[in-house]
């Protein structure tokens, strides 16, 4: 595949590109799903193909081709070029200046998901399923999924990285369903559960089946709870809605690019401007965020991005304050500070945007309890349900699957359809506490959404239980 | 191009398996996506898949790839039967579905086929140099050839074209969105697109906010598409239905919504996005959902067919092969057309209300009530005395679909596709039929931004 590269990007210089990069890639994916005691999906996915980015005019091109040999490779650097050079207008695009990237990175794993056996995997979600099983539980259901990426990156600046990603998660859901209502309770995560850049062991450390009896058991009360009354009050939210929180209302807004407008047409741009780093309060001082490529485990974990810039670890917000951005080569340069290092494309087929890598919500003190015990009245809401922010990220509307209410300081009633609204400065302002790092935790979702065509982005955020104040709660249709 | 059917008969043909069903979706594609009226990302796409569902003993796997070479599909054909040996067999697996004649359909045109990057660039070129403010957004078009073979004889293709042009114009305090979706070229006007965003845009400044409350309302096609589009994903699928997360649970030949309302799944309209059959091969059949208001039916593909049994069938509704568990899909929604001739019309019939453009980040509050929340964007104005008042900031709506629907005062009389497509993995051209819309009840929950960059 190196090789293969190399020739794409002398291609494109041939025919007139002023910078080439040339990613070529093979990735597999493994899915198992059980539903209701039968095997729902076993599939067995393989991509493979090369992505050609040139400035030609100082314009972008990029083209792609399904083929890992020399004509594919040949042909999608002259198309690059050509429609970079079709391009309307004048441009002058800029890339931040970067040392040549070389190096090879492997996921550091105990046991290779893909040499588990298939039937093992198979057995794995029935037991969890089944262990799910209760009189109100309509539909029971487990996967685990396995994914990877081998990749190599060439660039006319020098780059010659070589990286293999592996990753895998699982997840169980119980949708519980009586007298017209239904309610879903999800373990660990209602969106495709939590994935990892490890091997099969952190499948295993997610418990699946010793946590299906409480999920299906809280799936089925649900059905009796009352629901969440509206009003403004406290709200706790559990690390995994903690982690929406942030990835909607933080790591969305900070995209260098949606500030530029890039993203302007599909998923919005950002309250924030460029001119806000170092001046604008994010949140109170309690809010202290860090981006992390470097972090194990993260599911935005390399040693070089998708343009050849190193992993780093970054403060995003300190103690209230915003200190960063995420950013390309492009937008680094047109801000006039950092390199970029955040750049990934879903698949080869794509051009790599600005996304997310590993956000987390650094630890405050204390234990989940130690922040529930200071509300006199309030709720402490569980597990994401449902979730909407608008294009510049400022009003969001999120749900949770499970909540309940707090009594001096103690958890009480539980109650269904949990909701909470506000807008990302001020909601971010009225933290008041972060629970420290024994109940901090790292989740991997798979699915964000970006770009036009599509990308699908996996991203991993850390975070631990955290206190809002003065929340308003409880939004009917 | 490759040849798509000839691909899948080679799947099928390496298949180790009792039966063997192939699915194979070629594409080539250009987008052309502008900010700032600057092309910024320039995507070229040359893709061709294969899905190879295997039955053996009894047991299913399926396994993908895009290494349709002969060797790539042997290892396919391995991988797949692995799958299937891994799995217990299932009994309630309807097997692989008969061949059936194929209805005639549109939705290919030689003049849009023959777009390559240049006509993409200057297309993109034209809705920027039409836009009156800087244009965001994206032209694109692309071939996509989709077939269906298997061991039981079905042998099922169709070349389909597309494209769309999106225009977001938008400058300081102003925005206004636009977009048009076609699968000939004869449909495409990125200059027009450009000057509807650009003149919804100039009367968006100086925007206000509105306090939360149940307003009537006027919903453009774009806003109306993507409000079915998201309630369609569990009530209009049999999936949804027999787990019982769909609004039509217990509710089916009910009135339910005004008898205005009809809305049907209909991938035979030449006004549409028109296809010929699904993953499975099975032909496609139109469905009715609702009927002058009353609750009529689901889509089904064979294996929710088999299980809801009382005399089901599919109607030509399978999922791609990856997709299976999420069940068949509405994906080529159309709502009837009523009376009125324009948006403004419409406005006149509310007197009083909201305006909407177009919406932003949908998400399902309460998927069995049909309860949907999500902010509007680019073009949301204030109606008064019937006519189209002063600009409002985006506002925040939790609704309830069939409430929305429950009290229609009219609709405007041609549907127009709108693009339902997002464009993520392999492409597969899909739109909507929706015409403008007046609601009795729009509950907006709160405000955001103004319009604008």
């Amino acid at each position: 595949m190196r090789d293969l590269c190399a020739s794409a990007v002398e291609a494109a210089l041939a025919a007139g590109a002023s910078y080439a990069d040339a990613r070529a890639l093979v990735r597999r994916n493994q899915t198992v799903a059980t539903k209701n005691g039968r095997v729902e999906a076993v599939r067995d996915v393989e991509s493979e193909g090369i992505g050609v980015r040139v400035l030609a005019g100082g314009a972008w091109g990029f083209a792609s081709d399904r083929r890992l040999t020399q004509a594919g490779a040949a042909e999608a650097a002259q198309r690059a070029v050509a429609f970079a050079r079709a391009a309307p207008g004048s441009h002058e695009r800029r890339l931040a200046e970067i040392p040549p990237a070389k190096g090879t990175y492997r996921t550091p794993l105990e046991r290779d998901p893909f040499a588990v056996p298939l039937d093992e995997k198979v057995e794995h979600c029935l037991r969890a399923e089944g262990a799910l099983a209760h009189p109100d539980v309509k539909v029971a259901q487990a996967f685990v999924q396995a994914q990877r990426e081998h990749k190599v990156l060439v660039s006319s600046d020098g780059a010659d990285v070589e990286q293999e990603l592996v990753e895998c998660g699982a997840g169980i859901d119980a949708l519980a369903v009586a007298d017209g209502l239904s309610q879903l309770r999800s373990y660990p995560s209602a969106h495709s559960g939590w994935s990892a850049q490890a091997g099969w062991e952190y499948v295993e450390s997610l418990g699946l089946e010793r946590e299906a009896p409480r999920v299906a058991e809280q799936a089925a009360a649900l059905l009796r709870a009352d629901p969440c009354p509206a009003g403004r009050t406290t709200v706790v939210l559990d690390a995994e809605q903690m982690h929406l929180q942030l990835h909607e209302s933080v790591g969305h807004p900070i995209e260098l690019d949606r500030i530029y407008g890039m993203e302007a047409a599909y998923a919005g741009t950002s309250f924030l401007s460029a001119g806000d780093l170092g001046s604008l309060r994010y949140g109170s001082e309690h809010m202290n965020v860090t981006a992390d490529s470097t972090m194990a485990g993260g599911l935005g974990t390399f040693a070089f991005d998708d343009e050849g810039v190193p992993a780093g670890r970054q403060p995003i917000v300190e103690a209230g304050l915003l200190r960063g951005f995420l950013t390309s080569r492009e937008t680094a340069a047109r801000l006039g500070a950092g390199v970029g290092g955040s750049m990934r494309a879903d698949s080869w087929s794509r051009m790599p945007l600005v996304r997310m890598t590993n956000l987390n919500l650094e630890p405050g003190e204390g234990t989940l309890e130690d922040v529930i015990g200071e509300v006199d009245d309030g709720l402490y809401m569980e597990t994401n349900r449902s979730w909407s922010i608008d294009d510049k990220r400022l009003n969001f509307q999120f749900g949770t699957q499970i909540a309940w209410e707090i009594k001096r300081g103690r958890l009480g009633r539980m109650l269904r359809d949990a909701t909470y609204t506000g807008i990302t400065p001020q909601f971010w302002g009225s933290m008041d506490a972060v629970a420290g790092l024994e109940a901090w935790v790292v989740s991997g979702l798979t699915n964000c959404g970006k770009g036009q065509p599509g990308q699908s982005a996996h991203v991993s955020h850390g975070a631990a239980p955290a206190r809002f104040r003065d929340v308003q709660v409880g939004v009917r249709a | 191009m490759i040849d798509a059917l000839e691909t899948a008969e080679r799947a099928v043909a390496a298949a180790e398996a009792d039966e063997a069903e192939a699915v194979v979706l070629v594409e080539r594609s250009g987008f052309a996506r502008f900010a700032a009226s600057e092309v910024h990302q320039p995507t070229l796409v040359e893709d061709a898949s294969v899905s190879l569902r295997v039955v053996r003993d009894g047991k299913v796997g399926i396994a993908a790839t895009n290494d349709v070479g002969d060797d790539g599909l042997k290892r396919l054909a391995r991988r797949a039967a692995e799958s299937a040996d891994s799995a217990p067999a299932e009994e309630s697996f309807p097997g692989l579905a008969d061949p059936a004649p194929l209805p005639e359909s549109g939705g290919y045109d030689e003049e849009l086929a023959v777009l390559g990057p240049d006509d993409q660039a200057r297309l993109a070129a034209a809705a920027i140099d039409a836009s009156p403010f800087p244009a965001y957004g994206y032209l694109t078009s692309g071939v996509t050839r989709v077939a269906v073979a298997s061991s039981r004889g079905v042998r099922a293709e169709q070349e389909l074209t597309d494209a769309t042009a999106v225009v977001l114009a938008a400058g300081e305090a102003v925005s206004g969105w636009a977009g048009r979706t076609s699968w000939s070229a004869a449909g495409l006007d990125p200059a027009a697109v450009a000057r509807e965003a650009g003149e919804t845009a100039a009367r968006t400044r100086g925007a206000r906010g509105l306090e939360p409350g149940r307003y009537a309302a006027v919903l453009e096609r774009y806003a109306v598409a993507e409000l079915l589009l998201y309630f369609s994903l569990d009530s209009f699928n049999g999936l949804g239905l027999l787990e019982e997360r769909s609004y039509f649970s217990g509710r089916l030949d009910e009135r339910v919504f005004d008898p205005r309302i009809s809305i049907a799944d209909d991938a035979l309209d030449p006004a549409g996005l028109p296809k010929a059959f699904d993953f499975e091969g099975v032909p496609k059949r139109r469905v009715e959902f609702v009927e002058s208001g009353v609750v009529r039916g689901v889509v089904w593909d064979r294996e929710t067919a088999a299980r809801a049994g009382d005399g089901q069938v599919s109607t030509g509704h399978a999922p791609p092969p990856l997709e299976r568990e999420w069940g068949p899909q509405a994906s080529a929604l159309a709502i009837a057309g009523g009376e009125a001739e324009s948006v403004e019309e419409l406005a006149a019939l509310v007197g009083d209300g909201v305006f909407v453009t177009r919406l932003h980040y949908l998400g399902i509050v309460d998927p069995r009530e049909g309860v949907l929340t999500g902010m509007t964007r680019d073009g949301t104005f204030r109606i008064r005395n019937g006519r189209l008042a002063e600009p409002l900031v985006n506002l925040r709506f939790t609704v309830s679909v069939p409430d929305l629907l429950r009290e229609v005062p009219g609709l405007t009389r041609e549907p127009v596709v709108v693009n339902a497509s997002d464009f993520y993995g392999a492409r597969y051209p899909f739109g909507i039929l929706a015409p403008a819309l007046a609601t009795a009840s729009f509950n907006v929950t709160g405000t955001g931004s103004a319009p604008g960059i």
